[in-house]
């Protein structure tokens, strides 16, 4: 059987195939162990130290993308998370970056974050003027807050929202101040095992979105690299991503209607030729099901089957096969640029829309993952 | 008797500042006494005469028409254009002029005069920041004093007295022509006790009159660098560096006096700003700059507070060794990689946490440059990339570690690199990781070296075992430092980073030296045996020959048929001399670890096969080289007899003695026709007669073949 497992070394690296074993997270020691009688030379050093530190480093272990998840349950987000907090994720396109742990980042602090943040905004943005630290003349005010409930594991921790609000310059003295921006940084069904091993000074919220102006994006990226010395770098939806939440999405369609597959790919040829693929969602789910009908041993879990990374890679090929039968075009020759679905859209730039909360937690699971596949160490 | 009070210190005569006046004038008799003898003396010096004048001159004396006036001011004048002011000439004439006793014109132009010699007395200058406060003199005078002041700065001789005063002087900011210069010289009296809320209160006050202007923007720079926690601001990139290098009229005669004084010219007092004007085309290649941490952890004991200061403020080398128990670590820790002061101090920081910090910031930057950076950035820059990955390597060699951000980016790097991009650098990088476990050596290193190693131009070849030799020797140091501290326990883990046992590391150093050993047999395969790659795997080996003894490491590894017979019958003597050598450093370790064995009745760490196969190397060069023997049974390299008879070599079994040698050749002639210069006919054969053999053989030596010299000797 072709068994199909991505890789996730780097960007370049993006497929490896042929892998049948070492897929698995190899075991780690957990817990830094932290001795005493600390010499310097216990330092920059070397990853084989830190490989007992840091289980999952790359290098060594190769993380992958998980090959196998639960299929996306009902959750009742609803119950946990407050409706205005929901609103707020689900009202836009987030474009989405990974964070290096922060360091001394301490939850309980986040009133005095908002107020340092929007003095270094008004600072950055007046470029040459001191500002006064405590001082009122802010024109932007910015906030902090908790999103309670966003957590899944017990390693997970708590999301944080940030807003920018802002007057226009040339607005009236009465008018109230509008959102200009917004993100928050999460991590969601984090691996424990890294978690774990970072130290008590670190928190790790490896997933960030953003919607707002760009300045205003760089501002706050590098306010959190200066007071959290921490670093932010873009993240890519892989094509993998893009097949999970695919199949993760059609799989939903009995439970709540997806109304589309729409799939759009880039094939690389000039004039660049754009695919948009879409699948009535019937189709789909009779496609899926058919898949998902196939295995002979049948262990159906408290919580449905989980599913396979091949059940993904036999759903999407059976997509482009179909496709193939009808324009003589193999899809695969390019790249997977977006998916979208009413659950929600994702786009290979690293830009996500998540529209229904039900599957909230399914899909910041998956993008977790790949932000933490995404650290350096 | 004003005078002398002067001439004795200025504190004596002030009252305002200095409330024990009183005692000291009584304790100071004898010394005015002193004083009185010596200026008798030089009662007749026309220059202290001068200067007695201006410290004796009534208030209200007027100058037109003053003939004494101005022939003392002449002859003060040239003495401090040409040689300088003493410092006590400096305390009188700035008293002179400051209080204005003959008025102002006098006073801009003794100003004007006043160079210093050697030093200026602190008291002087509080004491005319005094008449400053009495508020009489013109403003442009005023200026000029702070000029005066600024230009001066390095010589007075203390700053405790003015940094006390520091509240006078910042009262002046408020004045619109004092205050860029004001400000100045706040900026280079401000300490941390300095900066207060209400100060930086004013000074924003002041800008929201003055704008942006860069005299107020460096002070509140400082007080943010002392206190990030009360003001907060950027500083645009195109702002010029330092406050504007006032063109003072002082300037080229102090430095002109100071040259001739032969002291020290002083330093132009500077800002250790570096605003970086050059826009960066990689934002992540950039070294963050140094900030001071803002949110402070909380305080469990305010009480007992540990006083910490922040790395910025620290200065020079004594103040780090001074504050080494005390310094607060920066809000970034990459930070660190820009001054080399930063770098002794990474040498001694022990806080896990903050190299954790270090770690994430630089495996970030190398993954985002060289991984991530989809649009071949690192092609478009290289320069900067290149700067970037030298500086990393100088603070690699500085620390002499490399740092597991590094490492763990290098493994992912060599299964994408083409071999050619930033070659010199990922080389020296790579030579820099430490020991790798010999379960994981090769997927993590073999795998995609040997790839790139066999796609590669010879030279490529070259520098990849240069490479690996640079390893083996830093893994064999390692190995020599704590396996020492250790004092002989099997464990190397307590002093050091990695957790390894000695037969675990014995594992991994084996493994690296077959993996080369491999690559160097291949590698003169396909390279028909070049001789510059030769020449790099003996380098190789000369490092492996010598385990035992040079670095204590029970094992020893012999070179592979692969590399030995190509050295062996190499066509350029110097590959025969060097494997000479290193044959007989093998023979020094091996008797060296048998006398180990003997001695302290220990295992054999030493496998019998590694002795069978020295000896068996061994005789296949004394046979090839002295006994004219090509092949001897079990020689490992065999030929049929019919098929070297079809050669038509006559006596082919000499081909590779010391005298037909194709390496040795042309010295043998060269001796020949030097022994024996008559002789028309060359016969080599008749080297190999007993006496001449030993002279050709002295011969040998003399042409600096000191391998084959040790190695027969040793035999």
């Amino acid at each position: 059987m072709f068994k199909f497992v991505s890789g996730f070394y780097c960007s370049i690296v993006n497929m490896e195939r042929g892998h049948s074993s070492g897929v698995k997270t190899p075991p780690t020691r957990g817990v830094v162990q932290k001795s005493k009688n600390k010499t310097y030379q216990q330092s920059y050093r070397s990853c084989l130290r830190a490989s007992s530190r840091f289980a999952l480093t790359p290098a060594l272990t190769a993380r992958r993308l998980n090959t196998s998840r639960r299929a996306p349950r009902l959750h009742n987000i609803t119950e946990k998370v407050r409706p205005e907090h929901l609103d707020i994720l689900m009202k836009t396109e987030w474009k989405l970056a990974y964070v290096t742990p922060l360091y001394q980042f301490r939850h309980t602090q986040l009133q005095s974050y908002s107020r340092q943040l929007s003095e270094f905004i008004a600072a950055e943005k007046q470029q040459g003027l001191a500002v006064e630290v405590e001082g009122l003349q802010s024109s932007f005010r910015v906030s902090f807050s908790v999103v309670p409930g966003m957590t899944e594991a017990d390693d997970d921790a708590e999301t944080v929202l940030i807003q920018i609000h802002s007057k226009p310059m040339f607005a009236r003295q009465d008018k109230p101040q509008k959102p200009v921006w917004s993100g928050w940084l999460t991590c969601i069904n984090g691996n424990p095992d890294y978690l774990q091993s970072l130290p008590q000074d670190f928190i790790c919220l490896p997933l960030f979105g953003s919607s707002g102006s760009e300045v205003l994006t760089r501002l706050v990226q590098s306010w959190f690299q200066q007071t959290f010395d921490c670093c932010f770098g873009c993240l890519e939806i892989s094509e993998t991503c893009l097949h999970w939440l695919a199949a993760l999405w059609t799989n939903c369609h009995s439970e709540s209607s997806i109304q589309r597959l729409k799939l759009i790919w880039t094939i690389p040829v000039k004039p660049v030729l754009q695919v948009t693929y879409t699948v009535n969602p019937q189709d789909a789910w009779d496609l899926w099901s058919d898949i998902r009908k196939e295995p002979g041993e049948e262990n159906e879990g408290e919580d449905g089957r989980s599913v396979d990374i091949e059940e993904v890679t036999r759903f999407i090929q059976g997509l482009k096969n179909h496709f193939y039968k009808h324009f003589k075009l193999d899809l695969s020759a390019g790249p997977l640029q977006q998916v979208s679905t009413a659950l929600g859209s994702a786009k290979y730039s690293g830009r996500i829309k998540i529209s229904s909360s039900r599957y909230m937690i399914t899909t910041l699971t998956l993008l977790t993952e790949g932000a933490l596949l995404k650290m350096p160490i | 008797m004003a005078a002398t009070l002067n001439l004795s210190g200025l504190t004596d005569s002030d009252p305002g500042l200095n409330d024990q006046s009183a005692s000291s004038r009584s304790s100071n008799r004898s010394l005015r006494i002193a004083e009185r003898d010596r200026r008798k003396n030089e009662a007749e010096d026309p220059f202290a005469l001068a200067l007695k004048y201006f410290s004796d001159v009534e208030a209200g004396t007027p100058v037109i028409g003053n003939d004494q006036f101005e022939n003392n001011l002449v002859l003060v004048e040239t003495v401090a254009y040409s040689k300088g002011l003493p410092p006590e000439g400096i305390s009188i004439m700035l008293e002179f002029a400051m209080s204005l006793r003959m008025g102002n014109s006098p006073c801009v132009r003794v100003l004007k005069c006043l160079i210093p010699a050697t030093v200026v007395p602190q008291e002087a200058v509080v004491r005319a920041v005094v008449w400053l406060c009495v508020g009489k003199i013109p403003i442009s005078s005023q200026v000029l004093f702070i000029k005066w002041v600024l230009t001066v700065f390095d010589l007075i001789d203390a700053k405790d007295q003015l940094r006390a005063i520091y509240g006078f002087i910042f009262n002046f900011v408020t004045e619109e022509n004092l205050c860029p210069f004001i400000c100045h010289l706040l900026y280079l009296l401000t300490r941390k006790e300095s900066v207060q809320i209400f100060r930086v209160r004013k000074l924003l006050e002041l800008q929201s009159k003055l704008g942006r202007q860069p005299f107020l923007l460096y002070l509140l720079s400082l007080y943010r660098v002392f206190c990030p926690e009360l003001v907060t601001l950027s500083i645009p990139s195109r702002m010029r560096s330092g406050f504007r290098n006032h063109n003072s009229p002082w300037k080229s005669a102090l430095i002109a006096v100071q040259k001739k004084n032969g002291s020290q010219v002083s330093p132009t007092i500077s800002l250790p700003f570096m605003t970086n004007s050059r826009k960066r085309k990689h934002r992540h290649l950039e070294i963050p700059k140094l900030c001071s941490v803002v949110n402070k952890p909380a305080q469990t004991e305010p009480s007992f507070s540990r006083k910490v200061v922040p790395f910025m403020q620290l200065n020079s080398f004594t103040e780090l060794l001074e504050n080494l128990h005390r310094i607060e670590l920066p809000a970034q820790m990459g930070s660190l990689l820009a001054s080399s002061m930063a770098l002794h101090y990474l040498d001694c920081v022990q806080d896990e946490s903050a190299l954790l910090r270090l770690n994430f910031w630089l495996g970030y930057t190398l993954h985002e440059e060289f991984l991530f950076n989809s649009d071949g950035g690192a092609s478009q820059d290289l320069d900067e990339a290149q700067q970037f990955l030298n500086k990393l390597l100088f603070t690699q060699d500085f620390l002499q570690e490399g740092f597991s951000a590094t490492e763990a980016f290098l493994y992912k790097f060599l299964r994408v690199w083409d071999g050619s991009l930033l070659r010199p650098q990922i080389l020296s990088l790579l030579s820099n990781i430490p020991v790798v476990p010999s379960l994981k050596i090769g997927r993590l290193l073999f795998e995609p070296l040997m790839q790139l190693f066999f796609t590669s131009s010879v030279f490529f070849k070259c520098g990849l075992i240069e490479c690996l030799n640079n390893m083996l020797s830093k893994w064999l140091s390692w190995h020599t430092v704590y396996a020492l501290e250790d004092d002989l326990d099997i464990s190397l883990n307590s002093h050091t980073s990695i957790n390894m046992t000695l037969s675990e590391f014995k594992d991994s150093v084996m493994e690296l030296v077959h993996f080369v050993g491999r690559l160097a047999s291949v590698g003169l395969q396909l390279e028909s045996y070049h001789s510059l790659l030769l020449s790099f795997i003996l380098d190789f080996y000369e490092t492996v020959c010598d385990t035992f003894v040079k670095y204590e490491l029970p094992l020893i590894v012999m070179p592979p048929a692969g590399v030995f017979y190509p050295a062996l019958f190499a066509t350029e003597p110097v590959s025969v001399d060097r494997l000479a050598y290193i044959m007989y450093r093998y023979k020094v370790n091996l008797t060296s670890a048998k006398l180990d064995i003997k001695q302290k009745m220990k295992a054999s760490h030493i496998s019998r096969q590694t002795f069978y196969e020295f000896n068996h190397y061994k005789a296949i060069m004394v046979n090839c080289l002295w006994n004219s023997k090509m092949s001897e049974p079990d020689m490992g390299l065999q030929l049929k007899e019919e098929l070297l008879c079809k050669s038509n070599i006559p006596e082919y079994w000499k081909s590779f003695d010391l005298i037909n040698h194709p390496a040795f050749m042309s010295c043998a002639i060269d001796f020949h026709r030097k022994c024996w210069p008559r002789k028309r006919n060359v016969d080599l054969n008749s080297i190999k007669l007993s006496r001449p053999w030993t002279w050709y053989l002295q011969y040998l030596y003399s042409q600096g073949y000191n391998g084959l010299k040790q190695f027969v000797s040793s035999m």
